[in-house]
């Protein structure tokens, strides 16, 4: 290796050292105010401090916690699980199956994907009410089952999906719902891979949608019962540190669980 | 024949049982409050369930609490979608946003004019929450202002609560300049895009952003101008003040020690007594705007209410919940003013205990009845329906005005944005 | 030549796997959306609006208001995302190379940023860059600068800072689809290439670009509707007082303004859906835009 690229490539190494810094700082940001008290933290102090089971004590009293999560958890695995299954057959009969209409079909969706939620949220409520099912797990996740924006995801990702290993499938005398289940799925489990944790952290973070359907405390998801903590008269800011860091390691563990899959390559996978 | 005992038994047993569901159903009902600030208004609301369901053990009334953001967009997605399904029987709105929900919103709200006597509260919650004569709310929290100030770190400066009792705006920037040379701290945290202080000035002084019909007086309000000029001139003088940006920034200046002092609320009491420096405080009242015609000390910054929502399947138990603790048990009241800082309307409440009590924390001073005072003084205004609105046209001309710009075009702008806005 | 029965039978097969998510979306989208076309029609307040024809679009042209979001908004979409996308684009050529050291945490680390909370992300970037907060502090340590800079109170520093928390978010995310797409290409594509010689930046520019061009395309279109709909950050970094979009409306977006419109505001429904047509159109030229450009090359 020659000079010139040995620097470059140290160079490198260490804008991403730094951008990994600058990724991580506000999460320890967020630990270290979990052990802090509030005057601490609003005082700017970065260390870590004492008053962390006084913290937790505090929000495992004002919130009953297994339940607040048993809902997050439940809403997030359920809508990320219909969400793939719908999209994902979706983007790949899109893509697979060409033709003009289906292509204006789906330009069409990508312009009611920018249909900003705000202007939705008040019809969309009608209709819920008039289904009569308020404030209930299908409410929340109903929506977003057909994502447009994971749709077309999966019809991207398509592209690259080998069309000989269809042609062999077919001649194999495979159905098309078996080759899609058959022979797309494991193939392009690292698309998977990455949707899912992208669908999980969306649901698990949705907001605005749950904050509308839900009513009682027993349906409340972790993400609103953070929201209403942190708008005290005056803050607790080690409380709401505390809640944000439980609220936040789900999501990085399931990025940790499933990001091997994503990494492994495909290719390898198939041979 | 043989009497058949058991099935007689059963069946007037099954009789029994039948009405006795028929008569719970008629008195036992679920009651849903929502609200935001679990730790204030929500310990309050919890304290009178407590009181209330002793006596009416068959009645539930839950609180359901939410961001306040969040729940004035659930409140108003609910109303506006037509569907009743799932709104509470109870609702806490501020006081700034009374008007635009009861105008917004005609029917959605229970007028309560016949079932609660408003003779009882302090007029300028009563008359904000009255359209057409029908009063629909049950005037909750004060939000009567007052001067919150470290006497420690004043006393260094040299000036004691006498030194405040009557000032005008010029003269507390001349003791904050004064505080900021000796103790090296700013005397105020401030938000330049919080009109908080707009509002309260502008009440001090009777007056507002519209007129009674509801028409902007923006342009060629005296008060209004003196209010912004007085506002600007504190934000041009950088020694006054810690710039902050949001709620949780400017609490934390004066509760970790960082700034000398607050004018706000009542409702912060609480927040400020959570900080362990007793004897360190002081409440004084409220500056006054100088030239100003009708300007005073008494004002007033936020303070909500609640209201019954009319659709509510267990309406007539909430209005009498309502009636029986929040409009009728003084000692209730003393018992949240002592636990949760909430500083009631309710003014019988005035002649109990704990609002005559000096408080150690504020130096032994009576504040709370400081407070009664000043309350009995605020000049009642009409918030009309776009305070929002109007707010944030002022905040959209302030960095322009303090890097200089000229007031009469800031208010012409802002008059023209309004205007726009409100069409 | 392929005969007529197996193209039916192709197209039948090809509504057949879009018919669950086309119903659902007919359900969930098409009605809100048809209420909101209708809406913009209507002008007035609260609940009491009557037929306005073409009133409220006539009122967005003289809206200082509206111009302010639409030009913030501009302004956010092309500066941000080709910052942000860029960045992504090279984190995840790094992050793809098997020899780095350190990979799997590194790749987490920069994901990281995205999985946070609402709640946290504003109260954290709130403290952060504070008046005195620790960006600043450090700032002031490093004499990079020499007076504090006034992050959200400054008017042209808010629009940064929001720049600064987008990119720090999303970077991580838009970096995972290019990771995992990159996984698609045959690494006998590059080991054929690096045999020929061709040095590594030209691989990157002759293999990897044109084999992500559909993921890029993806990431584009979606950063723009994003963009477009730019609503979290501004509702709570540069908020005060429960409205955003602070200081003097410079980081306020038309999507913030629908939502204020909509729920802060006295609610003027009609001309909210208004604006939000603004959107829909915006993103169906650029989208249009987007395609023809990735479809030239």
């Amino acid at each position: 290796m020659s000079l010139t690229s040995k620097l470059t490539s140290l160079l490198m190494q260490a804008a991403l050292w730094l951008a990994a810094f600058i990724s991580v700082f506000p999460f320890y940001w967020m630990i270290a105010g979990a052990t802090n008290t509030a005057n601490d933290i609003t005082g700017g102090k970065f260390t870590l401090g004492s008053n962390l089971i006084p913290n937790i004590t505090k929000f495992f009293e004002l919130v009953d916690v297994p339940r607040i999560f048993f809902n997050s958890f439940f809403v997030a695995i359920a809508g990320t699980f219909f969400t793939l299954a719908i999209s994902s057959l979706a983007g790949y009969g899109f893509e697979i199956f060409r033709s003009k209409t289906r292509d204006r079909v789906f330009g069409g969706l990508l312009l009611m994907l920018s249909v900003p939620f705000a202007a939705m949220m008040i019809p969309l409520f009608v209709m819920f009410s008039a289904a009569g099912i308020m404030n209930t797990y299908l409410a929340i996740i109903l929506p977003g089952v057909a994502s447009i924006f994971m749709i077309f995801y999966f019809r991207q990702n398509t592209k690259a999906f080998p069309s000989e290993l269809r042609d062999a499938a077919r001649m194999d005398g495979l159905k098309e719902w078996q080759i899609f289940i058959k022979i797309y799925i494991p193939v392009m489990r690292s698309t998977y891979a990455a949707a899912m944790i992208i669908l999980f952290m969306t649901n698990w973070n949705a907001y605005l949608w749950p904050l509308i359907v839900l009513q009682t405390n027993e349906m409340k998801t972790i993400q609103l019962v953070v929201a209403s903590l942190a708008t005290a008269y005056t803050p607790d800011y080690g409380l709401i540190m505390v809640a944000n860091v439980l609220a936040t390691l789900p999501t990085i563990l399931v990025f940790f669980l499933l990001q091997r899959r994503f990494v492994e390559g495909m290719l390898g996978g198939v041979k | 024949m043989r009497f058949n005992t058991p099935r007689l038994r059963n069946v007037a047993g099954m009789a029994t049982g039948i009405s006795l569901l028929a008569l719970s159903s008629a008195w036992a009902a679920d009651v849903t409050v929502w609200c935001w600030a679990p730790e204030f208004n929500g310990a309050a609301m919890n304290e009178a369930i407590a009181r209330y369901t002793a006596a009416h053990p068959g009645d539930t009334i839950t609180v359901v609490d939410f961001a306040k953001g969040d729940l004035e967009t659930k409140l108003q997605t609910q109303l506006a979608s037509g569907t009743t399904e799932g709104l509470p029987d109870i609702v806490l709105i501020e006081d700034y946003g009374a008007q635009k929900y009861l105008l917004s919103f005609p029917g959605a709200f229970e007028p309560l004019t016949d079932k609660i006597d408003y003779s009882q509260f302090a007029d300028y919650k009563v008359s904000l929450a009255t359209v057409d004569g029908q009063t629909y709310s049950l005037p909750f929290d004060s939000g009567v202002t007052g001067l919150f100030y470290r006497s420690d770190l004043l006393a260094e400066a040299g000036y004691d609560s006498a030194a405040l009792q009557d000032i005008t705006w010029e003269q507390m920037m001349e003791i904050g300049l004064a505080v900021k040379a000796k103790t090296g701290k700013p005397m105020f945290s401030m938000d330049q895009a919080d009109a908080g202080t707009m509002r309260m000035m502008l009440q001090s002084a009777g007056s507002w952003y519209f007129n009674d019909d509801g028409s902007a007086n923006i342009v060629g309000n005296p008060v209004f101008k003196a209010s912004l000029e007085t506002w600007v001139k504190m934000l041009q003088t950088p020694d006054l003040y810690k710039a902050v940006s949001g709620w949780g920034d400017y609490t934390g200046a004066f509760n970790n020690g960082d700034v000398a002092g607050v004018y706000t609320g009542v409702w912060m009491t609480g927040g400020i007594k959570g900080n362990n420096m007793s004897g360190k405080w002081g409440v004084a009242p409220l500056p006054k705007l100088s030239n100003v015609e009708g300007a005073g000390h008494a004002s007033n910054l936020g303070g909500s209410s609640w209201y019954v929502l009319s659709s509510g399947p267990a309406k007539d138990t909430a209005i009498d919940f309502l009636k029986t603790i929040w409009a009728g048990d003084a000692d209730f009241y003393q018992k949240i003013l002592v636990g949760q800082g909430a500083f009631g309307a309710y003014l019988p409440a005035r002649e109990g205990e704990a609002y005559s009590a000096t408080d150690e924390y504020f130096g032994g001073e009576a504040v709370w009845a400081n407070f009664s005072t000043w309350q009995a003084a605020i000049p009642g205004v009409n918030y009309g329906i776009f305070t929002n609105e109007v707010d944030a046209a002022i905040v959209a001309q302030i960095p322009a005005l303090v890097a200089g710009g000229s007031i009469d075009e800031a208010i012409a702008a802002i008059d023209a944005q309004v205007a726009q806005q409100i069409q | 030549m392929p005969d007529r029965s197996t193209e039916n039978r192709a197209s039948l097969m090809g509504w057949a796997f879009v018919a669950p998510a086309l119903t659902l979306l007919g359900i969930f989208m098409a009605y809100p959306i048809l209420w909101s076309l209708y809406m913009s029609f209507q002008t007035g307040k609260g609940m009491n609006f009557k037929f306005g024809g073409f009133a409220n679009i006539i009122r967005l042209t003289q809206d200082p208001v509206f111009l302010r979001a639409l030009s913030n908004t501009m302004l956010f979409l092309v500066i941000q995302v080709p910052i942000m996308l860029i960045l992504a684009l090279l984190f995840a050529a790094a992050l793809n190379n098997p020899k780095l050291r350190g990979r799997a945490i590194l790749r987490t680390a920069i994901f990281l940023p995205c999985v946070t909370s609402l709640v946290a992300y504003s109260v954290l970037f709130k403290s952060m860059f504070a008046i005195d907060g620790i960006v600043n502090d450090t700032l002031m340590t490093l004499h990079i600068v020499a007076e504090p800079i006034r992050w959200m109170i400054d008017p042209f520093w808010a629009k940064v800072l929001i720049i600064m928390a987008i990119t720090w978010r999303w970077a991580g995310y838009n970096m995972v689809f290019y990771l995992a797409a990159m996984q698609n290409i045959d690494p006998s594509i590059y080991e054929a290439a690096r045999i020929d010689g061709v040095p590594a930046r030209a691989r990157f520019f002759k293999i990897t670009i044109p084999m992500l061009k559909p993921v890029i395309l993806f990431t584009t279109v979606l950063s723009t509707i994003g963009t477009l709909q730019l609503f979290d950050e501004v509702n709570t970094i540069t908020a005060s007082q429960g409205i955003g979009g602070g200081p003097a409306d410079s980081t306020l977006t038309l999507s913030l303004y629908i939502y204020n419109l909509t729920f802060r505001f006295m609610p003027s429904f009609g001309y909210a859906a208004t604006v939000s047509w603004v959107i829909v159109i915006l993103v169906g030229i650029l989208s249009w835009v987007q395609f023809q450009v990735a479809k030239d090359r």
